[in-house]
């Protein structure tokens, strides 16, 4: 039924969705991260409606990944686990998420905003003729006033992202279901693994269509994994364009400035035992300079086309605080600021400013930290 | 499909501050260019013939598809890519359009985009019923010169260029093949319309959602009848043309996946995409497979014209709704290195005045006191300007004796 000229439920219809649902992706018969942040992400909304977490997984032998699902959170694990969809086809998956769609009605359908995350929910949301709002940092539950047609819709998911011209939207799907979202890794925490945690494993068992093999895989390889690990470092330290001149204003070699990070990351990893990565902007790395080839290369980047990182502590050198660079660590628990500019955006954020040049700043640090007392 | 973006969204390196003038401007969207690259070398391997689609207001988005049949010409909407143009050029421009998220955006553009198989397919059709019917060789020349030249016919059917002396058409009117054998050559023309492959730019710089593909592929399977398979990301590619099939690489997760994908098919173009040259053996058959060449007029189209329903497209065929933007929220405190005033020790509760302060830790902000206190306490070096030390203790001094027990 749908409201007036909008698209779109009944109330009476909407009432009908329960449960949280979430896309989990298993690697070597586990969940990967973002799976369990994903979990933790639903976790939160359904606390908020008094439903279940739904974990949904796709694959070949999930038996273990079944189990860590509720160890993590999950109340319910909904799986088809077959041969044929050992490996991620758009088609079959769709077909079979649509299905499980229709056959459960979940309030809300979460998935990890990554390449396969990316190929999936589109075609899911389409077929299912509802919203999709992508690269979520946060989800809330809100009741929503729909002014054309003078309706509150009671408990709609407040899907929260970063918008360029504003600093943050919220993007609501009042009239449809399931609410679909992506969630941006690294904005959740995993739930603490509680081991022997059980639910309901609810087996879905699909059976192959034609069109399940439109599309054939010719082979599958594992990429290597880059060695630079924003997300699990405890600090980062973030050099910006700032690195290009210092204070007097005469040019600098950016690789001075890359110097003097590794040194003081250098010492925070042998004399406090610390995880330490180093990280840029995008207007850095895409500067492609000459000193910085090889070193500050794209998955250093951290923000809405980077990586999101939550360290400890990240230090912003040289970094002006453009919005889609702020998205990508605003989460950190402190953030030290060093910029000329006492008007740089940066500041607004940083629990820690410090307005001066970074070329002055960054040898204080080093001798005070490598120094001891 | 292409998009128009405001020229703000696309800039990679801001000059603090510093807008510039042009910014309010739509441009093309930056991830687009490597679309057009891999449509430019889909042209040179199997021929056919390259229509760019964009949905947006018209007066901003004529422009942007104006620049794209030259884009080896400095533009102020179009990077420059050393590229031939596209050969045709669709708007899709409507009131009703406005307003619209990524499944009513994926609507209209699939709606649009079978308006061109529909406009296609009838070119041929019509030849065909012609050939059925028994018109006379003339007739079916004159009607074949007259879709050449609107472009909606490849040169196996009909050509005037001198190289290409063997068009079905002709060798029928030169008796020198069967009107049977001029049918098969038109149903497998017209088998060629529905092979068709589209590409878009892996998302936008200004919504950055990517939906807008792989929905444009689920939207065509529907109107179509037939679902129309999609790769997003991909990142390499090449055509097999007898075939019929595209080989292409993408990653999900910590997997490269090689893909084998029938036409038709939608593709997403990652932006470490690099274009291959195709073998020089491709190059006859794509030439026959071509169509007469640029039509330079930019058509535009509405809501009516490619059969779309109304109520599925903009604002009411949304699900989504933007709510009101926010401020990242402020930090609860902030010290600034040599601004900020903070206790030097721990401090128990004490009264000044007849007033009670505190309890204060060390390092606490100094915040709301009178300012003679502040005097006090400051002569007594109970508080003290934050340092730069101050803060490096903050942070790092507890992390140190925890190493140091180790
Ligand atoms: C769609 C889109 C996606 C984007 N995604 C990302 C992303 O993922 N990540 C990202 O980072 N950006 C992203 N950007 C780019 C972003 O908008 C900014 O352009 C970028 O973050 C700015 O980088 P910056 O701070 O290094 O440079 P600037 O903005 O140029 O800032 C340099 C700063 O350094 C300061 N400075 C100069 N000299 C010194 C000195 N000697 N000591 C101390 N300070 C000094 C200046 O005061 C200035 O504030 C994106 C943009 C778009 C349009």
């Amino acid at each position: 039924m749908s409201q007036g000229q909008f698209s779109g439920l009944s109330l009476e219809e909407l009432s009908q969705y329960k449960d949280v649902w979430v896309y989990v992706v298993v690697d070597d018969g586990k969940l990967t991260k973002p799976s369990l942040e994903l979990i933790a992400a639903g976790r939160k909304i359904a606390d908020k409606i008094q439903q279940r977490v739904v974990a949904v997984m796709i694959g070949y032998q999930l038996d273990n990944a079944v189990k860590e699902a509720f160890e993590y959170g999950a109340d319910a694990v909904l799986y088809a686990d077959e041969p044929w969809l050992k490996s991620y086809i758009c088609l079959p998956y769709t077909r079979i998420l649509v299905e499980m769609v229709k056959q459960y009605k979940p309030y809300a359908f979460l998935f990890i905003a990554d390449e396969l995350g990316r190929d999936l929910s589109p075609r899911v949301a389409y077929r299912l003729k509802t919203g999709l709002a992508t690269d979520n940092i946060d989800l809330e539950v809100e009741d929503y006033f729909f002014g054309p047609t003078r309706t509150t819709y009671k408990n709609t998911l407040a899907q929260i992202r970063p918008d360029f011209a504003t600093r943050i939207a919220k993007i609501y799907t009042p009239r449809h279901r399931p609410q679909i979202a992506s969630i941006r890794p690294g904005n959740f925490n995993p739930l603490p693994r509680q081991p022997g945690r059980r639910g309901e494993a609810i087996r879905f068992t699909p059976t192959p269509a034609d069109e399940d093999f439109i599309i054939q895989i010719i082979e599958e390889e594992k990429v290597p994994k880059s060695p630079i690990d924003l997300e699990n470092a405890q600090v980062v330290i973030s050099l910006g364009l700032g690195i290009l001149r210092d204070g007097e204003g005469r040019p600098r070699s950016p690789r001075e400035g890359y110097e003097l990070a590794e040194k003081l990351a250098t010492i925070l990893r042998e004399k406090y035992g610390l995880r330490v990565e180093i990280g840029a902007t995008r207007a850095l790395i895409y500067a492609e300079l000459k000193e910085l080839e090889g070193i500050v290369t794209k998955d250093r980047q951290v923000g809405q086309t980077g990586k999101t990182v939550a360290p400890e502590i990240y230090i912003a050198l040289g970094i002006s605080g453009a919005v889609q660079h702020r998205v990508g660590m605003i989460r950190s628990k402190n953030i030290v600021a060093v910029n000329l500019d006492p008007k740089a955006p940066i500041f607004e954020i940083a629990h820690y400013a410090v307005k001066d040049d970074l070329y002055k700043i960054l040898p204080k640090i080093i001798e005070y930290l490598s120094g001891g007392e | 499909m292409v998009k128009g973006v405001p020229a703000r969204t696309t800039g990679v390196i801001t000059v603090s501050g510093v807008l510039r003038r042009e910014e309010m401007d739509l441009v093309m969207n930056p991830h687009d260019s490597k679309a057009l690259q891999a449509a430019h070398y889909l042209r040179q391997a199997v021929g056919g013939k390259i229509i760019a689609v964009s949905m947006g207001p018209e007066p901003k988005i004529v422009p942007i598809m104006q620049d794209l049949y030259e884009p080896n010409q400095e533009s102020r909407y179009v990077p420059r890519m050393p590229i031939y143009g596209v050969d045709e050029n669709i708007v899709l421009s409507d009131r009703r359009m406005a307003g619209a998220d990524t499944l009513a955006t994926a609507y209209a553009l699939s709606a649009g985009v079978k308006k061109i198989i529909d406009i296609h397919a009838d070119a041929v059709k019509n030849l065909i019923n012609m050939v059925e019917s028994g018109a006379s060789a003339a007739e079916i020349e004159r009607k074949a010169e007259e879709l050449y030249r609107e472009n909606l016919i490849p040169n196996k059917i009909y050509s005037t260029l001198s190289t290409i002396g063997d068009s079905a058409v002709k060798l029928f009117a030169e008796g020198k093949i069967t009107r049977e054998e001029l049918l098969n050559r038109l149903h497998s023309a017209l088998e060629d319309v529905y092979n068709f492959i589209i590409i878009a730019g892996m998302k936008t710089s200004d919504g950055e959602t990517g939906n807008t593909g792989p929905q444009t592929a689920e939207g065509l399977g529907e109107l179509l009848g037939k679902l129309i398979p999609h790769v997003a990301f991909v990142r390499d590619f090449e055509i097999f043309p007898d075939e019929r099939i595209i080989v292409a690489s993408r990653r999900v997760g910590n997997l490269v996946q090689r893909l084998r994908i029938p036409l038709p098919c939608l593709l997403t173009i990652h932006t470490e995409y690099t274009p291959k040259i195709p073998p020089a053996s491709y190059q006859k058959k794509a030439k026959r497979n071509g169509y007469r060449g640029q039509v330079k007029k930019v058509k535009v189209w509405d809501a009516d014209y490619i059969g779309a329903d109304p109520s599925r497209l903009g604002f009411s065929g949304s699900p989504t709704i933007v709510g009101p933007g926010m401020e990242i929220g402020k930090p609860p405190v902030q010290k600034i290195v040599g601004e900020s005033l903070v206790f030097e020790r721990d401090v128990d509760e004490f009264e000044w005045r007849g007033g009670k302060y505190g309890p204060f830790k060390k390092g606490d902000l100094v915040q709301n006191l009178p300012e003679e206190l502040v005097m006090e306490l400051r002569e007594k070096n109970i508080i003290g300007v934050f340092t730069l030390k101050h803060l490096l203790d903050e942070l790092f001094g507890g992390v140190k004796l925890v190493a140091r027990a180790v």
